[in-house]
C-alpha cells in the first residue's frame, strides 16, 4: 500500500479506464487485419498494457491465458535488453521462445512496444497471438512428436524487430522464409504491429493530457487496487492446506497442493512428473499463467484484473518437471498440459470452497490441425482449432453446453457455411452430443459431435485430446461426464478412436468426427426434478431407458 | 384532402414511441408562402396497447388526423416482444445436422474470468427444432436434394405443441435459396394460417448461427409486430387518415408498411436510427457532412460517426451483448452505433474499494432519480446535475416537478460519505465519470476506426445531450457543438426527414480480378432488378429509385472487410481504382497496405427513393438581441473549472442571429443546454443552438 493519493481519484480512474479502452481498441484493430483464422475468428490472441517495468497495467482483452504472458515477456525483454540506451523509441520486440519470456509455445509469437516519455519508459503495449505456420517439421508447427523445440519453428529470441521505427527487413525475411505460409505470417505481424502502435498512440495521448508522473501514479495504484481486491477475496474463503492427485489419461499422476491464508495463496507443483519426452511441456510462466487464471477466477472474477491481482499468489515448481521444463524441451503440445493444470486446481478447490465452483467441464483445449488442398481454389487450407465442449453443472442449475474451455474466454467456434467455403472440407454436421454421462441433480452440460468429411485425398490430421479415458469430475454425487475423442471414419467402413496423433492421412470422403464431452454433474441424480428429467427426454439429452437407470423416472 | 395540390397547407407529422414516452413532431407548410409552423408534443407510452399513445399524443398536439399528408412512425414494439420475452411460440426447420446449431451458438464466453457463465438461452427450444434432408454447396449447387417427406409429420408435431410461427433456415441459403423457397412454399400450403419467415427473406449473408437466429427471432416478433401495425392502421383509418403511413426501419430510412408487415424484424433499432438519421440530415443542411452524433436519454447514451453526410449502415447487430453476456445476432441493416448504460437515470455506486462507478443500473421512471421524490435513495446523474446548479431545481423537467432537494442532498451525501469527500466533490465525481464512459464510447465510434474527432461536429440530442455535450467535445477537440432545436423530440424529428431506403446485403466471394468483379456486378444487377420489382409492386416508379453500391472487400484470407464505395454503372469496368479505393481506405484505417491480393466477398447495396420527406425553411432573423432572452444569473458548477456565475436563457426566446458567451445555460422544457466559460453561442436560421469550442469556431 502507497501513501495517500497525490492525484484526486477520479482523474485516476480516468486514465484508469482509458488504459483498459486502448487495450480493447489494440485488440479490435489486430482481430479486424489479422490473415489467420486462429486470430479473428477464433481470436486466439491477447493484447495488454504494462507498466514501464512489465507488470500488468489492466485486464487487457482477449483470452486471459494469453494475456496473462504478456508481462512476463516483456519482463524478459527487459532483462536480455537491460544495458543504457539498449531500449529505444520506436523499437519493437519479438519473442515467441518459451525459454525468453514466450511462455506458451513457438507458434505464438508476442510483439511489444516500449512507450517513451520524456525519455523514459512509461509503459509497454504487447499483443500475443497464434501465427499459422512458423517452421518446423509439422505443417502448423505443432506436433505431438516433436522432442525438442527446435523440431517446433524458428526460436525468436526476445530481438528487435523494428528499430527506431523502421523494421529490421533481414529478420522478417529469415522469419518469411521458415514458414510455410509466409504471406500469412506477413499479414499477421503487420496487424500485431499496428495494433501495438495504436496502443501506444493513446497512452501517450494521456501522458500529454495529465503528465507523465499522474500516469504512472494511475498505474500503480490501479495495481494497488487490483492486489486489494484479491486480499480481500482471500479472506472470505476457508483457510488451509488442501491437497488432490489425479491420475492422468497417460496413467500418470498429477498432484497438486494449495494452501489458502489471509495474506496469500501459495500452489505447490513441486511433486509432479518429469519433464515429457514429447511436446506436452509447460514452461514455469505457463505454470503461474494457469494458477493465475484459477485464482483469478474464485476471487472476485467480476472486478479489475492486473499484475497487482495476482502479487498475493506464490507458485512453487521444481525444474526439469512437467510444469517447469528445461531446455530444449519440447512445447508445441503446452496447452493440453496446461489445461490439466488447470482443471487439478480446479477440481482441489472445488472440493472445498462449496459454492464457488461447478463440477469439472470436459477441460481438453481439444486442439485440432486439419490440412490439405482446397478442390474448388487449388490453394492450400489448414484448419487449426480448439473445439467446443460440455460443462460441470453447479447448485442450482445445469452445466453450460457447447462451450470452449475454461482456458478460453472470448473465442468464437467457425460456422459451418465459411469452414467449407475456406476450407476443402464438408461438415456433414454440427450438433449436441447425446452420449450418456453427466447426470445429477444438477446435470452437466452437453459437448458437442462434428462431422468434417474430407474432400480430396492425402489431407492430414493432428490432434490432441486429453480427457479422453479418465472423465470430467462429478461434484456431491454428481456422475461423472462423458470423453474428448475423434473418430475416424473411413470410406472403406473401418472407424477408429483416437485422441492423439499427428500427420494421420486422411482421404476423399473419410469423415473425421469431433466428439466432445458432457461436464461433469452436481447432486444425487435421485434428487433431479422429475419435471426436468420429463424435459431432458422430450428434448431428446437422454433416452427414456437411461433416465429409468439412472434417474428413476417412468414417462407418463 | 390529404396531398391535394390545392390545398392551402402540407402537413406532416411523425410519432415515435419510445420505451417512457411517445413523442408527437407536426409540421404544417404553407403551400403559398412556404411557412412552416412545427408543434411538438409527448405522452406517456402506452404498453401493450401502444397504439393508444400514439392516438393520445395526435390529440395532445390537436392534429386533425384527417388532414395529414405524410406520416412517418417509430416503434420499440419490436424491441420490446424481444426483452420481454412476449413473442410467439416459434418451430424451427433447418438443414439436417443442424438443429443445435441455435444452442451450440458461437461458444464464446464474454465474462472470462467467470466460471459460472450462462449462456443465452435460444428461443426455440430442442423440441421444436427439426431438420429436413438437402444440401447446397457454398457456391450454391445443388448437392443433395430437398426432401419433405417428413414435413407433414413436422407441422403435425408443430401444431400439436402450439407453435405459432415457424422460421425457417438452411445451410447456404444465402447463395441459393431454392430450397428455403420449396421449403417456405411447402409449409405455407400445407399450413396456410401460420406465420413462415425462411432467412433468405431477410439476410443473404452467410454465418448460419446468425442467420438463424434472425429468421428465429423474425418468427417469434412477427405475430406481435403484425397485430400492432393492424391495429395501428386501423386506429388511424377509424380517425379518417388518408394520408400516406411509413413505418422506421433500423436503417435510417422508412418504408412502407406492407413491406414492414412482411419483415417487423426490421423495426427493431427504429427510434435510435432515426435520431442518426437526423444528425446526418441536420449536418447536411447545415454543411457540416462529418458527424458525431450523441443521443443522450434517461438509461441509455448512444453515439454514431457520420462521414459524409452518411451513417454508417451494418448487418453485425446484437441485442443484449456486454462484457457479461455474448447476446443474440439479428442480421439486419442497423445504423452502426455504440449504446452504453450511461443517461439521466444512471445510479452512481461505490465499490467495496472505495471507487466510483455511473451506471449501468438506472432508477428509470420509477422510481426515477432521487430528485423525481418517488423514492429514489440513490444519485443519478440527473441529481448531480441538479446539485451543481447546472439543471434549475426551479425549473426542473420543464417546471412540471417540483425537484426533491433533501432528497437529491440526501442521496449525495451517502455517496460522498462513501468516497469520504464532501457532497459538491462527489457530485463533480459523478459528472465526470459519466462523462469519461460517454468520451469512450466516442472514441469507439472515432479514433478506434480511424477518425479524428476534431475533424468533425457534435450534434447532440435528447434530453440530456445538452447538458453534457460542450464538456465532452472539449474534452474530444470537437470545435462545434451542435444541439437542434427539436432536441427533446429529435428521433421524431428524424423520422420526418427519412427517405425510403431498404438496405442489401449479399455475400458473393470472388477475386478482386475483372472475371471476378465481373461476376460480382451480374450479382449486383439481379439484386438491383428484384428491388425494382417489389418497389413497381408498390407504387414506386423506378426512376424514383436511387442505388449506392458498396463492395467489401478485403486482402486475401482476412475475414473482415471494408466497405469500398463503387461508382454509378459497371463498375467491374473501374476495376483497377475499386483496388485502388481499398487499398487507400485499409490504410487509413489500419495505417498500413500490404503486397497481398484482393478478394471482394460481396455488396452491400442501398436503395433509396423520397418520399415526400420535410424540407424546413430558414427563419428570418430579426435581429434582436440575446438580451432578450435572458432569465437569471446563477452559479453553476463546471467541476474542474470551478464554480461560475452563469447567465441563464429562455431557449424559447431565442431567436436566429442572436449570440452569447458562457459561462451560459438555456432552459428549454425537454432539455437543458449548459455552456462552458469560453465558450461561445449562436442561434442559426433554424433555431439549432450552436457552441463553439477554442479559436477554431
Amino acid at each position: 500500500m502507497r501513501d495517500t493519493p497525490t492525484t484526486d481519484p477520479i482523474t485516476l480512474e480516468i486514465i484508469q479506464s482509458a488504459l483498459q479502452a486502448a487495450a480493447d481498441e489494440m485488440f479490435a484493430a489486430m482481430r479486424k487485419t489479422a490473415m489467420s483464422a486462429i486470430i479473428y475468428e477464433v481470436l486466439d490472441m491477447g493484447t495488454g498494457i504494462t507498466d514501464g517495468q512489465g507488470e500488468l497495467a489492466g485486464s487487457g482483452a482477449g483470452i486471459p491465458a494469453f494475456v496473462g504472458v504478456l508481462d512476463k515477456a516483456v519482463q524478459r525483454i527487459l532483462e536480455i535488453h537491460g544495458a543504457a540506451g539498449a531500449i529505444e523509441p520506436g523499437d519493437i520486440f519479438v519473442t515467441n521462445d518459451p525459454f525468453y519470456g514466450g511462455v506458451t509455445h513457438l507458434n505464438d509469437v508476442i510483439i511489444a512496444l516500449p512507450v517513451f516519455a520524456e525519455g523514459q519508459i512509461v509503459a509497454w503495449t504487447a499483443n500475443i497471438a497464434h501465427w499459422n505456420d512458423i517452421g518446423g517439421m509439422t505443417p502448423g508447427s505443432m506436433s505431438t512428436e516433436a522432442r525438442e523445440l527446435y523440431q517446433e519453428g524458428l526460436r525468436l529470441p526476445a530481438i528487435k524487430l523494428f528499430s527506431r521505427g523502421e523494421p529490421i527487413t533481414p529478420v522478417i525475411e529469415i522469419m518469411k522464409a521458415n514458414s510455410r505460409l509466409p504471406d500469412y505470417l506477413v499479414g499477421d505481424m503487420w496487424a500485431a504491429v499496428a495494433s501495438v502502435r495504436v496502443g501506444e498512440k493513446r497512452l501517450l495521448e494521456l501522458v500529454q493530457k495529465y503528465g507523465r508522473a499522474v500516469f504512472v501514479e494511475a498505474m500503480a495504484r490501479y495495481m494497488d487496487y487490483g492486489e486489494q481486491v484479491t486480499l480481500a477475496a482471500l479472506r472470505k474463503l476457508p483457510q488451509g492446506r488442501f491437497e488432490l492427485a489425479e491420475e492422468q489419461d497417460d496413467g500418470r499422476i498429477f498432484n497438486v497442493a494449495i494452501e489458502i491464508a489471509n495474506d496469500g495463496l501459495t500452489i505447490d507443483l513441486r511433486d509432479n512428473p518429469d519433464q515429457d519426452v514429447y511436446s506436452a511441456n509447460v514452461s514455469a510462466d505457463g505454470a503461474r499463467v494457469a494458477s493465475q487464471m484459477m485464482l483469478k477466477s474464485v476471487t472476485d472474477p467480476e472486478s479489475v484484473c492486473n499484475g497487482g491481482s495476482f502479487r498475493p499468489l506464490k507458485v512453487l515448481l521444481r525444474e526439469g518437471s512437467l510444469f517447469d521444463a528445461k531446455p530444449p524441451a519440447a512445447h508445441s503440445f503446452y496447452f493440453e498440459t496446461e489445461v490439466r493444470l488447470f482443471d487439478i486446481i480446479w477440481r482441489c478447490l472445488a472440493q472445498h470452497l462449496p459454492g464457488h465452483l461447478s463440477a469439472g467441464h470436459f477441460a481438453s483445449i481439444c486442439g485440432t490441425v486439419i490440412g490439405g488442398p482446397h478442390p474448388d481454389t487449388g490453394r492450400h487450407y489448414t484448419i487449426v482449432e480448439p473445439e467446443l465442449g460440455g460443462w460441470g453443472a453447479q447448485t442450482g442449475r445445469d452445466g453450460v453446453s457447447a462451450m470452449f474451455s475454461g482456458f478460453h474466454g472470448e473465442t468464437f467456434n467457425c460456422p459451418a457455411e465459411i469452414s467449407e467455403a475456406r476450407n476443402g472440407l464438408f461438415v456433414d454436421c454440427l450438433a449436441i452430443n447425446d452420449e450418456p454421462g453427466g447426470e445429477g441433480e444438477w446435470r452437466g452440460g452437453k459437448g458437442i459431435r462434428m462431422d468434417y468429411r474430407v474432400r480430396a485425398d492425402g489431407n492430414f490430421l493432428t490432434c490432441g485430446y486429453t480427457r479422453s479415458r479418465i472423465l470430467p469430475w462429478g461434484l456431491e454425487g454428481g456422475r461423472e461426464g462423458s470423453p474428448n475423442y475423434i473418430e475416424i471414419r473411413r470410406t472403406d467402413g473401418t472407424c477408429e478412436r483416437i485422441a492423439m496423433t499427428t500427420g494421420l492421412t486422411v482421404n476423399r470422403d473419410d469423415v473425421i468426427r469431433v466428439v466432445t464431452g458432457t461436464g461433469g454433474g452436481y447432486g444425487d441424480p435421485a434428487r433431479r426434478p422429475r419435471g426436468k428429467v420429463l424435459d431432458d427426454i422430450r428434448d431428446g439429452y437422454i433416452t427414456p431407458e437411461r433416465a429409468r437407470e439412472v434417474y428413476g423416472v417412468e414417462p407418463d | 384532402m390529404p396531398d391535394d395540390p390545392s390545398a392551402p397547407k402540407t402537413i406532416r407529422v411523425a410519432t415515435d414511441v419510445g420505451g417512457t414516452f411517445t413523442d408527437l413532431v407536426y409540421f404544417e407548410t404553407d403551400r403559398g408562402t412556404g411557412e412552416q409552423a412545427v408543434r411538438t408534443a409527448k405522452v406517456d407510452t402506452t404498453p401493450p396497447a401502444f397504439e393508444e399513445g400514439v392516438l393520445n399524443v395526435l390529440a395532445k398536439g390537436g392534429v386533425d388526423v384527417g388532414t395529414v399528408d405524410f406520416m412517418a412512425h417509430g416503434t420499440t414494439v419490436v424491441i420490446n416482444a424481444l426483452t420481454e420475452r412476449k413473442g410467439a411460440k416459434v418451430g424451427l426447420i433447418t438443414t439436417q445436422g443442424f438443429r443445435d446449431v441455435l444452442e451450440i451458438a458461437r461458444g464464446n464466453r464474454p465474462d472470462f474470468f467467470n466460471l459460472k457463465y450462462v449462456k443465452p438461452e435460444p428461443f426455440v427450444p430442442r423440441y421444436l427444432r427439426r431438420e429436413v434432408p438437402g444440401r447446397m454447396t457454398f457456391k450454391g449447387e445443388e448437392r443433395q436434394p430437398l426432401d419433405l417427406k417428413e414435413l407433414d409429420l413436422i407441422l403435425a408435431d408443430f401444431r400439436a405443441d402450439g407453435v405459432q410461427a415457424v422460421a425457417v433456415c438452411l445451410l447456404h441459403s444465402y447463395a441459393n435459396p431454392a430450397h428455403e423457397q420449396a421449403l417456405t412454399a411447402a409449409i405455407a400450403e400445407r399450413w396456410p394460417e401460420v406465420t413462415v419467415v425462411s432467412s433468405h427473406q431477410i439476410t443473404r449473408e452467410w454465418r448460419e448461427y446468425e442467420r438463424t437466429n434472425t429468421a428465429v427471432l423474425s418468427a417469434y416478433v412477427h405475430p406481435v409486430a403484425d397485430r400492432y401495425l393492424g391495429r395501428l392502421t386501423d386506429g388511424l383509418g377509424a380517425a379518417r387518415f388518408d394520408g400516406s403511413l411509413y413505418i422506421m426501419r433500423s436503417n435510417g430510412g422508412v418504408d412502407t408498411v406492407e413491406a414492414t408487415r412482411q419483415i417487423p424484424i426490421i423495426m427493431v433499432e427504429s427510434g435510435p436510427a432515426s435520431g442518426m438519421l437526423g444528425a446526418a440530415e441536420l449536418g447536411r443542411r447545415l454543411g457540416l457532412p462529418n458527424v458525431l452524433a450523441l443521443d443522450i436519454g434517461g438509461t441509455t447514451a448512444k453515439c454514431a460517426l457520420i462521414e459524409g453526410g452518411q451513417v454508417r449502415v451494418t448487418s453485425d447487430y446484437w441485442i443484449g451483448r456486454s462484457r457479461k453476456s455474448a447476446g443474440y445476432p439479428i442480421m439486419v441493416p442497423v445504423v452502426d452505433l455504440v449504446e452504453i448504460g450511461n443517461g439521466g437515470g444512471s445510479i452512481a455506486w461505490v465499490d467495496d474499494f472505495g471507487k466510483l462507478h455511473v451506471g449501468p443500473q438506472s432508477a428509470g421512471a420509477a422510481p426515477g432519480p432521487a430528485a423525481y421524490g418517488r423514492g429514489g435513495d440513490q444519485a443519478t446523474t440527473t441529481d448531480a446535475n441538479l446539485a451543481l446548479g447546472r439543471i434549475n431545481r426551479d425549473f426542473f423537467c420543464g417546471g412540471e416537478v417540483v425537484a426533491d432537494m433533501g432528497a437529491v442532498d440526501a442521496a449525495l451525501d451517502r455517496l460522498a460519505a462513501r468516497l469520504e469527500v464532501d457532497r459538491r466533490e462527489a457530485a463533480r465525481g459523478v459528472i465526470r465519470i459519466a462523462n469519461n464512459n460517454m468520451i469512450n464510447a466516442l472514441k469507439l465510434v472515432s479514433l478506434n476506426r480511424g477518425h479524428d474527432p476534431r475533424d468533425f461536429t457534435m450534434i447532440a440530442f435528447g434530453g440530456g445531450g445538452g447538458m453534457h455535450a460542450a464538456a465532452l467535445a472539449g474534452e474530444l477537440g470537437v470545435r462545434r457543438v451542435v444541439i437542434p432545436a427539436e432536441a427533446a423530440v429529435f428521433s421524431a424529428w428524424g423520422m420526418m426527414m427519412s427517405d425510403l431506403r431498404r438496405d442489401f446485403f449479399v455475400t458473393h466471394l470472388v477475386d478482386a480480378t475483372p472475371a471476378g468483379l465481373a461476376d460480382l456486378a451480374a450479382t449486383g444487377r439481379e439484386v438491383e432488378r428484384s428491388a425494382l420489382t417489389a418497389f413497381a409492386d408498390e407504387a414506386i416508379a423506378a426512376d424514383q429509385v436511387r442505388f449506392t453500391r458498396f463492395a467489401k472487400m478485403r486482402y486475401q484470407n482476412q475475414e473482415h472487410s471494408v466497405e469500398v464505395p463503387l461508382p454509378d454503372g459497371d463498375f467491374d469496368k473501374q476495376g483497377a481504382s475499386v483496388v485502388d479505393a481499398f487499398h487507400g481506405l485499409y490504410e487509413r484505417e489500419y495505417t498500413y497496405r500490404l503486397d497481398a491480393p484482393v478478394e471482394a466477398i460481396g455488396l452491400h447495396i442501398i436503395a433509396t427513393a423520397e418520399v415526400g420527406k420535410l424540407q424546413p425553411v430558414r427563419l428570418p432573423s430579426n435581429g434582436a438581441d440575446a438580451a432578450a432572452a435572458v432569465k437569471a444569473t446563477r452559479n453553476v458548477d463546471y467541476a474542474l473549472e470551478g464554480v461560475h456565475p452563469a447567465t441563464i436563457y429562455d431557449g424559447d426566446k431565442l431567436a436566429p442571429g442572436m449570440r452569447f458567451t458562457g459561462p451560459a445555460v438555456i432552459e428549454e422544457t425537454g432539455t437543458t443546454v449548459v455552456v462552458h466559460p469560453g465558450q461561445s453561442v449562436e442561434i442559426d436560421d433554424y433555431r439549432n443552438i450552436h457552441i463553439l469550442i477554442g479559436q477554431g469556431g
